[in-house]
């Protein structure tokens, strides 16, 4: 019986998804730095950093090991993309992102955030009134970088921005996210 | 509203998972219930259908290791679990995956039990006085192909038969990878032993709010979807519904018991090589008919699940059991129009008439039965026996 | 029925339900090994009686190892660290807690404390803080119902530090839940109604907003009826056992349902008013729980209107043409507010200009709208909302929630 036991058995080693995790990255430094770029040029997602606390740093990551993206506010109260290793930081929110499948519905879209939170998709870690702030700047820089048809799968309901704003802060926030922000 | 009468008791422990990319939650929670290394028991059967490849995609990114073992046999006994318990512990595995139907849930259970406690403690959960110590975690991932027990306190070994709640599995992960297809006779066998469990919950004199819930919720989601499964079995959502289903239907039967049609079904089953789902559907009829002549019959509840609301609202009062069994018996006849093979009486099953003399014994006999009036069974199966749909 | 793309559903709470079921309660402790508990309650539960009636119950089969009974109406840190310190001193290996909310969470609390065998409860909040199984907690709900007694939250207020934190982990839920008829007879009328709307905001909520899924929709379809067929029964007539053995089920059955449905706009906005203002939380639900209908229907239209069936009755249902149901089902929940403020002899408030506070002054003044709203934006439960809410939509809302008039559903901006 032993050996019979043993010829159907064997070890599944732990594995890989190196190109999700490759684009799961990538996605997460963009938003990262969108988000620093926003803050600069969009007067509602500078208001909701203005009301956090001082120096409060967030985290968007993925369970158990990565990728994340780091976002924070610094002395003078600057949004600043604060790279993607939490090791060393002081975060005081943390969204976990429970696997790389569920990241990765996030980041095609296929998963608003909405949806993703009433799915259980996500963890978070510290304050609650943060978090809800942290969405709130999330998707409003979806509206940015998302075309209309994509964005509106995104968030709940896509705003009325004037025409002009909106393509004007989108090239703002696309060129201060590929070039960084001073 | 229904009101029960007595005290009740109810409880699910399971924590249920389903639909689009589940599996992949299973380190996170596994983690949440302090175990990291599982080993995943199915059968040879489902390995060739790539479940193996699956499960390493759901794993893969979560750096845990997991053992896999492929070799659960259709009726295993105790000498399968001591091996496999030497397996476990060589290989220092904090938790089990039971990825597949009765045999395999039967032999995780009783597994689970042994490297919880000792090996001892099999004897106990025979004689139904296992302590009530939780368990390492033991996840279930059942397919469409059904005994009926997966979600239940009962595990049936071949020389053991063991009851056990705290056997019953944490965690429940339904997802369409692990929902196949099945073919038409086994998913309609797996459908109509779902319905025996929800109708006869909601007829069981021992039913609460709960059990109504979850029956009803069982009731429906078969109604609603099994044709279109049958006719359509690429439907990834309505295999779900299905397989959620079974779930709803287990948990009402394991917090009630057994009827007549579920246990005299079984009993039929084996004394000849048909599912017991199939057999149950042609008794399903009789034993509505029979809770017509009874006082106290809740007719009405049992309609509004198999009929739904729409339909409910638009009948008038004095419905009661016989829209029930119209409907059944619709449900019956499109099935067998759509499976050749379906029997159309237990007439046609190698059964001999003598048989009919132990049947009501043997059905006294299987697990998860309530007490059974036996001349009741014994006229259930004499109306099953004089019928041809 | 509704099968979701995805969805997660739990519940581990044995469930104990009848006329009789305290007397199981030394049972349900000896199933789990545990011989001494600390009994937990507050004044107003021990002064009607209800303690005496449950220590009459399980009799001598069951030694207590203390009673506390001076748990605030708000849940309390001190208190939480303060009861865990008598718990360990008598020996006490389990925790019975009878009474409403504050006495459940408090109890959730005391438990963190002495499993972890810390002297703090502050150091377990956070996600993912709590490993393993608590000691044992019997759940005994005095009202019906906050559905705590099946919930994973326990909300515990530091008032030293003006800090409100919420504990959310599988490892909170209680292990059995008693419901008996006998610990909500001599619930006031007002109280009655308050905490029955307050589950039927649990379930309807949980029925329509964006984590619903087919186990909580049953249990909330199974709650709705019963608080259809008992609520108002029992406020004009306190002493009906059965109905107050009916409405302790629906709350449990609401609470299942949204422990794991998760709620919308009405506790959202509840939750904001009360810790404004100071409005108990049933009031406030029953005030939003027709403006939450209103605001959402755009979205969630078909799923409202199967509410009628169990809201008006299968005849009113097959009467109503399938366009017009959301809107009875409004008006339902608008009737039962007005029945209720008849039937307590208008102490139920309607609306909350209406809403007065213990000294008979109006407990919201409007001036503080601007503030409810503003707090509204930090609550969990504006994630699982069907409609996006910003300041406005929350300030809209809570100004036709004080004048008890319907929303002007041509200014609800739809997405």
């Amino acid at each position: 019986m032993e050996s019979l036991t043993m010829e159907s058995f064997r070890e599944i080693p732990a594995g890989g998804k190196p190109v999700k995790r490759i684009y799961v990255a990538l996605m997460l430094w963009f938003v990262g730095r969108a988000i620093q770029a926003a803050a600069r040029v969009d007067q509602a997602v500078r208001e909701e950093f203005a009301a956090l606390p001082d120096e409060f740093t967030f985290s968007l990551g993925v369970l158990p090991r990565g990728p994340a993206m780091i976002v924070g506010k610094d002395e003078e109260g600057r949004v600043r993309y604060r790279g993607w290793r939490p090791a060393g930081q002081r975060i005081d929110l943390r969204m976990k992102i429970k696997n790389l499948e569920g990241a990765l519905l996030m980041f095609t879209f296929q998963e608003s955030t909405a949806v993703a939170t009433a799915r259980n998709r996500l963890i978070v870690d510290g304050e609650v009134p943060a978090a809800c702030a942290i969405v709130r700047i999330l998707d409003r820089v979806e509206v940015y970088l998302l075309p209309k048809i994509i964005a509106k799968l995104a968030v709940k309901r896509y705003p009325d921005w004037p025409w002009e704003e909106k393509i004007g802060n989108r090239i703002r926030i696309y060129a201060g996210a590929i070039l960084g922000c001073r | 509203m229904f009101q029960s009468a007595h005290t009740f008791v109810f409880c699910s422990p399971a924590k249920v998972l389903s639909g689009n990319r589940a599996l992949e939650n299973l380190p996170v929670e596994l983690a949440g219930m302090d175990a990291c290394r599982p080993l995943i028991l199915t059968t040879a059967g489902l390995a060739a259908r790539g479940m193996e490849r699956i499960m390493a995609a759901a794993f893969a990114d979560s750096q845990l290791t997991v053992g896999f073992f492929a070799g659960v046999p259709p009726c295993p006994d105790r000498e399968l679990v001591r091996a496999l318990y030497g397996l476990y512990r060589d290989r220092g595995h904090d938790s089990l995956i039971a990825l597949g139907g009765g045999p395999v849930l039967t032999v995780a259970k009783a597994l689970n039990i042994a490297v919880s406690g000792e090996p001892e403690d099999l004897e106990a959960a025979a004689a139904g006085t296992l302590e009530s110590k939780e368990l390492r975690p033991l996840t279930a991932i059942p397919n469409l192909d059904l005994s009926g027990y997966e979600m239940t306190r009962y595990a049936d070994l071949a020389s053991l038969s063991l009851t056990a709640p705290t056997a019953i599995p944490r965690l429940l992960v339904l997802d369409h990878r692990t929902v196949p297809a099945e073919d038409r006779k086994t998913t309609a066998a797996g459908a109509l032993l779902v319905l025996t469990q929800a109708v006869e919950a909601l007829l069981h004199p021992g039913r609460n709010h709960l059990t109504d819930a979850y029956a009803y919720g069982a009731t429906r989601f078969i109604m609603e979807n099994l044709r279109m499964v049958i006719k359509n079995p690429s439907d990834r959502r309505r295999r779900l519904a299905l397989a959620n289903a079974a779930f709803f239907a287990q948990t009402a039967f394991d917090n009630l018991c057994g009827g007549k049609i579920f246990c005299l079904g079984m009993a039929i089953s084996r004394r000849c090589a048909i599912s017991p789902g199939l057999i149950m559907g042609l008794l399903i009829p009789h034993g509505l008919l029979m809770e017509m002549d009874r006082e106290e019959t809740p007719g009405k509840d049992l309609f509004l699940a198999v009929g739904g609301a729409e339909d409910y609202a638009l009948t008038g009062e004095g419905i009661g059991i016989r829209k029930t069994v119209d409907r059944f018996v619709e449900l019956l006849l499109e099935l067998q129009s759509l499976i050749p093979d379906y029997p159309r009486s237990i007439r046609d099953i190698g059964l001999k008439k003598s048989d009919l003399e132990e049947l009501p014994g043997a059905a006294d006999e299987i697990t998860g039965r309530g007490t059974l009036d036996l001349s009741e069974v014994r006229y259930l199966l004499d109306k099953a026996w004089e019928t041809r749909f | 029925m509704y099968l979701p793309g995805y969805y997660e559903y739990s519940c581990r709470v044995k469930i104990v339900a009848g006329h009789d079921a305290l007397e199981g309660i030394p049972a349900l402790l000896r199933h789990v090994g545990a011989r001494r508990p600390l009994l937990v309650t507050d004044k107003g539960v021990a002064g009607a009686g209800l303690m005496e009636i449950v220590r009459e119950a399980m009799g001598d089969r069951l030694e207590i190892g203390a009673v506390a009974d001076d748990v605030p109406p708000d849940s309390d840190l001190k208190v939480v660290n303060r009861l865990a310190a008598l718990y360990r001193e008598n020996g006490c290996d389990a925790m019975i807690a009878v009474g409403g909310g504050s006495v459940m969470d408090t109890a959730k609390g005391i438990n963190i404390v002495v499993s972890e065998r810390a002297d703090d409860l502050m150091k377990f909040s956070g996600a993912g803080a709590l490993k393993r199984p608590l000691k044992p907690l019997i759940a005994v709900p005095t009202t019906a119902g906050t559905g705590s007694e099946v919930t994973l939250v326990a909300v515990i207020k530091d008032h030293e530090r003006h800090l409100k934190m919420a504990f959310v982990s599988f490892f909170l839920l209680p292990d059995a839940a008693v419901l008996d008829s006998r610990m909500t007879m001599s619930l006031p009328a007002p109280i009655t109604a308050a905490t029955g709307m307050d589950a039927l905001t649990h379930a309807v909520e949980a029925y329509y907003c964006l984590s619903k899924n087919p186990l909580s929709d049953v249990t909330a379809l199974s709650a709705i009826g019963l608080i259809n067929g008992n609520l108002l029964k029992v406020v004009r007539n306190p002493s009906d056992r059965e109905g107050r053995l009916a409405m302790a089920n629906a709350a449990t059955l609401a609470g299942m349902a949204f422990s794991n449905s998760m709620v919308g706009m009405v506790h959202t906005l509840g939750h904001a008013t009360g810790s404004v203002c100071g409005v108990p939380h049933g009031v406030c639900m029953a005030i939003l729980l027709p403006f939450g209908l209103e605001y959402n229907r755009h979205k969630r239209d078909a799923v409202m209107g199967e509410l009628l069936f169990p809201i008006g009755g299968p005849g009113i249902y097959g009467q109503t043409a399938p366009e017009d149901r959301t809107n009875r089902v409004i008006a339902y929940v608008r009737q039962l507010n007005e029945d209720l403020h008849e039937a307590t002899e208008g102490r139920h408030a309607r609306f909350f200009g209406e809403v007065k506070d213990r000294e008979g002054n109006p407990a919201v003044p409007r001036e503080r709208l601007p503030d409810i709203a503003r707090t509204a934006l930090g609550d969990g439960s504006i994630f699982y909302n069907p409609e996006d809410l910003d300041y406005d939509d929350l300030l809209m809302v809570l100004e036709a929630a004080w004048e008890g008039m319907p929303l002007d559903t041509g200014r609800i901006r739809k997405g």
